[in-house]
């Protein structure tokens, strides 16, 4: 009439590991000129790690590596990077936190114009490392342990978050185009996840917003010259949606303001625009995700204002030493 | 002068008719003084669950019952469900009145023999009919299980009022039942099968709805009610609304053991068990839960958080019940029975159903019953049951659980309360009492009769004994040292009288012979002492033989237990803290004696 003990303890674990396998999406794939991405901000065991590699093939009038997004009318940008990364989960004052680094590498390439001329110009390498770090201040306590995770639900979870990018990035004072920055930037942001409905698998579908402002020092060299650009305000919103346990999809949708950058004495003026998107994830295994994403702005028509589009596709590799361990256990 | 007889005759006939008349209008302003009866049986609700029989569980409506009424300790069911319920309407044993066996598990040589239908018989009366005919109004809601045909659905069995799951149990949450050739539970309104569920439906709430409806319908009419609240829960599945699910976060994650033992604390404390009584063993293929992984003691102790939130739903439903009656001024003339039908459910149904992939009932489960993500228990499609380390919990401190004739498979918390209890307030007996004393109990309250024949039908006699004067403190038991109460299903068998208990069980729970226990100084059956009492053992042996004979018990040749020893781990005793192998804590030096290495 029933089955043996070692089954019961198998579907324990058959069923944590599955947990497990729904909060690695949290792990985090920076991108910049498309926000954060939606259930960036979704929590995980503490002792989580996760290796994102992010690949992006994006265009418009603005660098793509550059948060400012500060528009050069009539330039054509187009970059392919690649952005590896690392993220920790862990505990801090018993709240959910989350430490992360991300590098940008790849190149750029622009049809910008310099003195009225059209000329092409081409940056490649290593970008600018940007460091986060996230703590939850309202929501589920961190979550420590498996009990924990079993029972996690988010609610209405809202997080502080601080990101600081560090200007190591290779730059040439000479060129446009470039993949580092030559300045420090950051923000400080405050990142939603609100959960509509039941919290299973297959059937979670979340509200987040992500209100952040970017803050940048200036560029004391950028050709020659100096660029002062004001801090920036950014919401970005996702709904998102599980189709199946593994399969999920997202609407996204971003509105940058502010940012206003002056290079010497001219002023590009400051953004107001919006872009939209949608997002695919699936959970490929217990320890790998795939999505990809697109995202347009709509609201470009004049020269000054910021064209870009672009596709992601992220990879993104997450283990747990405790499950690891249980999974060489199971396979024996 | 014929005119004139004529007249006179026509007068006194018109007189005679006028007083009549008079005499019947004022009979029927007079109410009706008989009691209103209501019965709650709880499906597979264990001895331990309810506050006042121990249980940390909040049940405060039911306890309320229990202070206002007697509680009794030594109550026995039969060992599951239709069998239960079987006896408790018609008040004959089950192998006469259709419920020899459980339908789902009729063995080939019962088929088609008297006894064994599967669903109450039409040799027997339900007692509800009696009640009917003899001026009460009759409802019922909640689970039926016995006969699904017009003939056997509550409205033909002497229901005027029914709102009815006729299966066994089901989804709470709509008609999905358990396996692919019946998919669909069937539900009974009024008499009618009904194509779809109301709106909202939700089984707890909407029974508990329908009756007050019932009630109110004919509230007024000067007759009294007998209402049978058959409730579905705590049977599995544990579906409940989500704002019932989450009272008990982590309270669970001690595990079962440490449950046990505090619910026998306070069982002693409240004085439902003497002093003396010791736990049953766990059951050895239960896992020790201090040795379970932290995350697996939060998924099993997730499940009896879900149990406790089924109990305290019941409980609050039972609460609108009361409060109901309290608001038309009926609650201190109703009579309340609470118990459960047998002993908690430690079987996991599903898995017997769905366990072999590749089959046709797991395909089923898996388009019906597949949400098995714990944050989706208690949700539609969700199967969980707890398993029978929590069902020796809410069996504390019994052996075994429902299906076996241990103690914890058949004995039952009961209360009755209302004005024919004339004994203390909140007091306690342990007399010995049966399902199956119900019907000539209430026959007595409604001063109706059990007939001889019924529909041209000679009627069997009933085994119960009426606990009028027990609840009168006239008496203190309805039987005397000589009475004896026996039980057979699914080829498990056992009889009791006075303190002794003689059981027939399936290897491996039981021993495939007979075991003896002396329940007095032994109620969670730990010595079998059949060795040192070969007398005992006989005598009751012959009263088992005398049962069998009086009662056409035919052994099934096919039981749901036969092969369990194959499927469970073996046999050995169960000693806390043993092996030290993995018991022991770390060795910790003193202090002053530990050091760095000096390289």
């Amino acid at each position: 009439m029933r089955k043996h003990n070692k089954y019961m303890y198998f579907r324990c674990f058959r069923i944590i590991a599955a947990s497990i396998i729904t909060l690695m999406l949290v792990l985090p794939a920076f991108i910049f000129a498309q926000g954060d991405g939606p259930r960036f901000y979704w929590k995980g065991l503490a002792g989580l790690n996760a290796v994102p590699v992010i690949g992006s093939s994006k265009s418009g009038n603005a660098n793509p590596s550059d948060p400012s997004h500060t528009v050069s009318p009539g330039s054509e940008f187009t970059a392919t990077l690649a952005m590896p990364g690392y993220a920790r989960m862990f505990s801090l004052f018993n709240r959910s936190a989350m430490a992360s680094v991300i590098v940008p590498v790849g190149r750029i390439s622009g049809d910008v114009i310099v003195n009225g001329l059209d000329v092409s110009q081409t940056a490649r390498g290593f970008g600018d490392p940007m460091l986060q770090l996230g703590i939850n201040i309202i929501g589920p306590k961190a979550i420590k342990n498996l009990p924990d995770m079993l029972r996690y639900k988010p609610g209405f979870s809202l997080d502080i978050i601080g990101s600081l990018a560090i200007p190591i990035g290779e730059y040439d004072n000479e060129s446009q185009v470039n993949i580092g920055q030559n300045r420090w930037y950051g923000r400080i942001g405050m990142p939603v996840v609100w959960q509509l409905g039941k919290w299973v698998p297959g059937k979670r579908t979340t509200l987040e917003f992500l209100p952040a402002v970017w803050f940048f020092s200036d560029n004391n060299d950028f050709v020659g010259q100096k660029m002062e650009t004001k801090p920036m305000f950014q919401v970005e919103g996702h709904l998102t949606r599980d189709f199946m346990e593994r399969f999920w999809g997202s609407l996204d949708a971003v509105w940058y303001t502010g940012g206003e950058a002056t290079i010497d004495t001219l002023n590009t003026g400051k953004l107001n625009n919006f872009g939209i998107g949608g997002t695919l994830g699936y959970q490929i295994n217990d320890n790998m995700q795939l999505t990809i994403g697109y995202m347009s702005t709509f609201n470009d028509p004049e020269p000054e204002d910021l064209k870009m589009d672009g596709f992601t596709v992220k990879l993104i590799y997450g283990w747990h030493k405790l499950i690891e361990g249980i999974n060489r256990l199971n396979s024996e | 002068m014929k005119y004139l007889l004529s007249f006179l005759i026509t007068g006194a006939l018109l007189f005679i008719g006028e007083m009549k008349a008079q005499t019947n209008e004022t009979k029927g302003q007079e109410p009706d003084k008989r009691p209103n009866i209501v019965i709650i049986l709880g499906d597979d609700m264990g001895f331990s669950d309810m506050g006042m029989f121990g249980s940390e569980i909040k049940t405060p409506n039911l306890d309320r019952l229990s202070q206002c009424g007697v509680r009794f300790t030594n109550f026995y069911t039969c060992a599951s469900c239709s069998p239960t319920r079987s006896v408790l309407l018609s008040g004959v044993d089950t192998h006469i009145n259709g419920l020899g066996n459980m339908d789902e598990w009729t063995a080939p040589n019962q088929e088609g023999m008297d006894g064994y239908e599967g669903q109450l018989n039409d040799k027997v009366v339900a007692f509800p009919q009696l009640l009917k005919d003899a001026g009460y109004h009759t409802y019922m809601v909640g689970k039926w299980h016995m006969g699904k045909s017009p003939d056997k659905i509550p409205a033909a069995r002497g229901f005027e009022r029914d709102f009815s799951l006729l299966d066994g149990a089901g989804s709470y949450w709509d008609m999905t039942n358990f396996t692919a050739l019946t998919p669909n539970s069937l539900f009974t309104e009024d008499g009618r099968y009904l194509t779809k569920l109301p709106k909202k439906y939700y089984a707890t709430k909407t029974y508990t709805d329908k009756l007050i409806d019932f009630i109110a319908s004919n509230h007024g009419d000067g007759k009294p009610f007998f209402a049978y609240v058959s409730y579905q829960a705590p049977h599995d599945p544990y579906h409940l609304p989500k704002d019932w699910r989450d009272r008990h976060i982590g309270e669970y994650d001690i595990g079962w053991d440490v449950i046990r033992k505090q619910r026998l604390q306070r069982e002693i404390e409240l004085g439902i068990l003497p002093g003396s009584t010791k736990l049953a063993e766990r059951m050895w293929f239960v896992p020790d839960y201090s040795l379970l992984a932290p995350a697996t003691r939060a998924l099993f102790g997730r499940k009896m958080e879900l149990y406790a939130g089924m109990m305290e739903n019941m409980d609050y439903h039972v609460g609108r019940l009361i409060e109901y009656l309290k608001e038309i001024g009926e609650y201190e003339n109703t009579v309340f029975i609470v118990f459960g039908d047998n002993g908690a459910e430690g079987n996991d149904l599903g898995k017997m159903i769905s366990g072999t992939p590749g089959t046709r009932d797991f395909l089923f489960f898996a388009s019906k019953w597949s949400q098995t993500n714990p944050n989706a228990w208690g949700d539609p499609g969700s199967y969980v049951g707890y398993g029978p380390g929590w069902a020796q919990v809410s069996m504390t401190p019994f052996s075994q659980y429902k299906g076996w004739l241990g103690e914890g498979g058949i004995r039952n918390a009961l209360v009755v309360s209302g004005p024919v209890v004339r004994r203390e307030k909140g007091s306690i007996n342990g007399g010995l009492m049966f399902v199956g004393d119900i019907m000539p109990t209430l026959l007595e309250i409604a001063g109706a009769a059990y007939p001889k024949t019924y529909n041209g039908n000679e009627m069997p006699p009933l085994i119960g004994k009426s606990w009028m004067k027990v609840l009168a403190g006239e008496a203190e038991s309805p039987r005397n040292q000589k009475d004896y109460l026996a039980w057979e299903l699914f080829g498990n068998r056992a009889i009791l009288q006075g303190d002794w208990k003689l059981r027939w069980e399936y290897k491996p729970l039981g021993k495939s012979d007979w075991e003896l226990y002396n329940l007095s100084s032994d109620p969670a059956e730990l010595n079998d002492v059949a060795s040192q009492n070969p007398e005992k053992v006989k005598e009751l042996v012959a009263l088992w033989d005398d049962y069998v004979k009086r009662n056409h018990v035919i052994l099934p040749n096919r039981s749901p237990f036969e092969g369990l020893s194959d499927q469970l781990p073996m046999r050995f005793p169960v000693e806390e803290g043993y092996p030290p192998l993995i018991n022991k804590r770390q060795y910790v030096p003193p202090q002053d004696m530990m050091t760095d290495p000096k390289k």
